[in-house]
């Protein structure tokens, strides 16, 4: 700690810090326009300058470190005039025209001038023009003549994005920031740069001359797209979401969101939103009623209650619904006597299910990603999946952590992998089993007796071994569980194993929650216990009855080929759905539910964080919040214990009063460990792309636009494809388990042999049988 | 002495033959009414009077939908949407005055920066019912086009006391 002095406040801050930290850290304002807190320092826009006892000349307050004794003078003559002196060469090049701009009134540019800028210009010769850029459907560079070259934008994407999308080029005068290698932004968090942009250069393409930031209410709510929960301000104008912002929480998202919490909300008023109940009535679609409606699946459930049992009805969940939500589904199934709920429908292997100690979790906390020093990932598309979780083990990594990957997959991750092993699915469980086994020799100690089994007949590989030097080298490592390793076949033996290094490496281990309540849907109790049925079951032995809450059978479910054929061979199937989506083919109801922007709730995030939001506008039409709707259902069937009022009734209820963190625990206990023989043939290694999670998301044109939500392909290497005589934009048809899919094949010699990578929630893909297990191609 | 003064004053009517006088004085001075509509009093090229919105000479509107009259109005009469037109610009797809709303303060104009909204010195409008006096922008833009000549003038008469 050095003692310094600024304006005449005597300031005890830390060594190594700047002026702007300590200023900014004492309540007083240095304006800036290049500096950012999360960024590297650029001292270039030179606005910060401020006057140093003992130094000639102004000093740039950002790149200036502190020392002791220092006085510093941030509003004297020699500053103000220094930074007064900056902005009028700032608006030598600058648009003048603030009344165009769609910055205009949120502009850090406009909020400086009114302090620093001269009233009227003495610049009358020809100003700078800087040509438009097209970089993509989400991000505006339309204006880029009104850009400072403050380079947030291109720091952003280097350190935070993991990848250089934007450039500055060329010099002086002719300095600008463009694209290039790909010609256009694609980075999964390139919405954050319109939030940098201090000047309205780059800003958000589908809100563009929508709304002034005058006119927008601004509504906290909370991410439903992935585990992190990423706090949202939803801006709202006339009961209509306009845009979404990021609101800071350093423990969770800092300052950033990704482009899918971002854009999603314009997916919330398409013309395909379900408005109004509907029944289906002789093949043909008509709008009811809410309490027609309501009657009609309460007499329906009865029916199929008395004649076929309860266990004949089924209810379904995807992991983005509310706490609220599922609490009350299970409820109502369990008042109806029938245990079969869940709502992990992507996961195929439910050996854990009753051996696990508590709720699976990230197993540390999400700022704890950014101290660890050792990552074993093991089955994840980290960037798509969990874009902001990638970018913290991205910053650690830069700090100097080792990241390890196994995967079926070799996407860019953007960071440096010190080691990879990219496996056909089947040969995962062997593949970290290594690991096990070599970091069993590395530490010279016996492993547990449970995961013998695992290990018989398994060689260490070098990769294996780098791997265990990798992990036993370090003091914090943390083994992460992906998305694919969840939905994994043999995903108890991955998380057994996993959980054995990390015993042994003295790592945290857990997994990255797969959707926005995933550690909730456990605490909601949405899922079957010892005598229900699990997802899988359910649509494996067809029920009578099926409720949906916000799912989409054919996009959302492991297997979809088998979910099509258990809907329509179903009695009655109720889709509680905020759309209008291919449920209409097998539905017999569909009820208007509200998505997040529209109804109160709560999530649960992957380390445990408990947020509850509110409604942030009107829910639309005759749409109505899906725990109102269970709770009325709950009513007609006179089941006991639904009289509640608020949606914090039922999430009090839910959580009954526990320490959520208390619940949470990875550890798995007496697994009885079964080796699965491989058959031979190609294997489907399935992704979700990060713009097919959810049906908000699928909604959304802008993202749909996107290089991420193009239309899948199969992925295959190019030995494979010669094999098979085809190559790259042929069409194939692909057959996993009893379905088929017309797409066009493509080379990826990242794939490992023997495995077709076929995306899962796209509708293009939505007849193929599971996401993990056999695949045949065939030419067309 | 006074209240002897008082009571003459009073039994004479003197206050009574001063206000009379003074109604005689105007029985024989040129009159000042106005036969409206016949005839009208003269008006600053500052009148505020019904609002109308303008064009530039090539026919395009001048509104750029920056909304500052929307924000600075103090009746909040004005409603305004916008979006992007294929050519890139903002344009408005709905300008509402509400003239029942406004109180004809002239702020709308003074925050305009393209001078497309502006108040002439048209007063006697009429509705017939309460909507009518909910002027859109087809409505706004077609008194701007009957009235441009006038408008015109009177912000280049103004424009020397600015």
């Amino acid at each position: 700690m050095i003692n310094i002095e600024i304006d005449g406040k005597h300031l005890e801050v830390e060594n190594g810090s700047t002026v702007i930290e300590a200023a900014h850290d004492a309540g007083i304002y240095i304006p800036h326009f290049c500096y950012h807190k999360k960024l590297s320092i650029a001292a270039n826009c030179r606005m910060c300058l401020v006057q140093v006892e003992k130094a000639p000349k102004p000093l740039p307050a950002c790149a200036t470190p502190v020392a002791e004794g220092m006085k510093v003078f941030t509003a004297s003559e020699q500053a103000v005039k220094a930074q007064k002196g900056v902005m009028e060469f700032l608006l030598i090049n600058h648009p003048l025209d603030c009344p165009i701009c769609d910055q205009g009134g949120e502009c850090e540019l406009q909020d400086l001038a009114v302090g620093y800028g001269g009233s009227a210009s003495r610049y009358k010769e020809e100003k700078r023009v800087v040509l438009p850029k097209d970089i993509g459907p989400l991000v505006s560079a339309e204006e880029m003549s009104r850009c400072i070259n403050c380079t947030r934008c291109v720091r952003f994407g280097i350190e935070i994005g993991g990848q250089m999308e934007l450039g500055q080029a060329f010099r002086g005068e002719h300095a600008e920031i463009m694209s290039f290698v790909s010609g256009t932004v694609n980075s999964e968090l390139s919405g954050n740069m319109i939030d940098l942009c201090p000047v309205g250069a780059l800003t958000s393409k589908p809100f563009r001359y929508k709304a002034r930031t005058w006119e927008l209410s601004r509504r906290k709510s909370v991410s439903p797209h992935d585990s992190l929960g990423s706090n949202l301000a939803v801006q709202v104008k006339d009961n209509r979401v306009m845009r979404v912002l990021p609101i800071e929480n350093e423990a969770i998202n800092e300052c950033w969101i990704s482009d899918r919490d971002r854009y999603s909300y314009e997916g919330l008023n398409t013309s395909d939103r379900l408005t109004k109940p509907m029944l289906k009535q002789g093949g043909q679609w008509q709008e009811v009623e809410w309490q027609v409606a309501l009657e009609y699946v309460a007499n329906g459930l009865r029916q199929i209650k008395s004649g076929a049992g309860a266990e004949q009805i089924g209810a379904l969940a995807t992991g983005g619904s509310t706490l609220e939500e599922m609490y009350l589904l299970q409820k109502l199934l369990r008042g109806l006597g029938s245990h079969n709920v869940d709502f992990r429908l992507r996961q195929a292997d439910f050996s854990a299910d009753g051996k696990q100690a508590g709720v699976p979790w990230l197993g540390t906390s999400v700022a704890e990603l950014n101290k660890a020093d050792r990552f074993l990932i093991v089955g994840s598309f980290l960037r798509k999946d969990h874009p902001l979780l990638a970018a913290r083990i991205r910053s650690a990594v830069k700090h100097g952590a080792q990241a390890n990957i196994i995967h079926s997959a070799d996407d860019d991750l953007l960071m440096k992998i010190s080691n990879k092993s990219i496996v056909a699915p089947s040969a995962m469980v062997a593949s970290l089993a290594e690991i096990l086994q070599a970091l069993a020799t590395e530490k010279k100690v016996a492993v547990d007796n449970s995961v013998q089994p695992l290990l018989q007949g398994v060689a260490a590989s070098a990769t294996a071994q780098a791997i265990a030097k990798s992990l036993a080298s370090g003091e914090r490592g943390v083994i992460l569980l992906g998305n694919f390793a969840q939905q994994h076949p043999q995903a108890a033996q991955l998380q057994l194993l996993a959980q054995n290094i990390a015993a042994l490496g003295n790592a945290k281990f857990g997994f990255l929650g797969e959707a926005a309540n995933s550690v909730g849907g456990y605490l909601a109790q949405a899922v079957p216990g010892a005598s229900g049925l699990n997802a899988a079951a359910m649509l494996a032995q067809p029920r009578k009855a099926y409720l949906l809450l916000n799912v989409e059978a054919e996009l959302d479910t492991q297997n979809s080929q088998q979910a099509i054929a258990a809907m329509q061979a179903a009695d009655m199937v109720v889709c509680m759905s905020a759309y209008k989506h291919q449920g209409v083919e097998y539905a017999d109801v569909m009820l208007p539910i509200s998505p997040f922007t529209e109804t109160s709730g709560t999530f649960i995030n992957t380390e445990g964080c408990v947020q509850s939001f509110k409604g942030t506008v009107k829910p639309l039409g005759e749409t109505r919040p899906a725990w109102k709707v269970l709770r009325v259902l709950g009513n007609l069937l006179k089941v006991q214990g639904f009289e509640f009022d608020s949606s914090e009734a039922v999430r009090d209820e839910a959580l009954n009063g526990v320490d959520v963190l208390s619940k949470l625990n990875n550890s798995l206990q007496g697994l009885t460990v079964q080796t699965v023989s491989t058959t031979g043939g190609l294997q489907r290694v399935a992704d979700v792309p990060i713009y097919a999670s959810d049906a908000i998301v699928r909604h959304s044109a802008p993202l749909q636009a996107t290089q991420d939500a193009m239309a899948p392909c199969a992925l295959m290497h190019s030995d494979e494809m010669k094999k098979l005589g085809v190559k790259s934009g042929d069409l194939v048809k692909v057959n996993v388990g009893q379905g088929s899919a017309k797409i066009k094949v493509s080379a990826d010699d990242t794939l490992p042999d023997g495995v077709v990578r076929v995306a899962a929630g796209h509708a293009a893909t939505a007849g193929l049988g599971a996401m993990f297990g056999s695949v045949t191609v065939e030419r067309v | 002495m006074n209240k002897l003064f008082y009571y003459v004053k009073s039994f004479m009517l003197w206050e009574l033959l001063k206000g009379m006088a003074l109604t005689g004085r105007y029985m024989f001075a040129r009159s000042i009414t106005v036969h409206f509509p016949e005839e009208k009093t003269p008006q600053s090229f500052r009148f505020r009077g019904l609002h109308a919105q303008r064009r530039y000479a090539n026919g395009e509107e001048r509104c750029i939908g920056c909304k500052l009259c929307e924000a600075v109005c103090p009746a909040l009469a004005i409603h305004i949407e916008t979006e992007e037109r294929d050519d890139g610009t903002r344009r408005t797809t709905r300008y509402d005055i509400d003239l029942v709303k406004c109180i004809f303060c002239g702020f709308c104009e003074e925050a305009c920066p393209v001078d497309a909204i502006v108040e002439t010195r048209i007063f006697e409008y009429h509705g017939e019912k309460r909507g009518d006096l909910y002027y859109t922008k087809e409505m706004l833009l077609a008194v701007g086009d009957k009235y441009e000549a006038q408008i015109a003038k009177d912000r280049a008469d103004d424009s020397a006391y600015r």
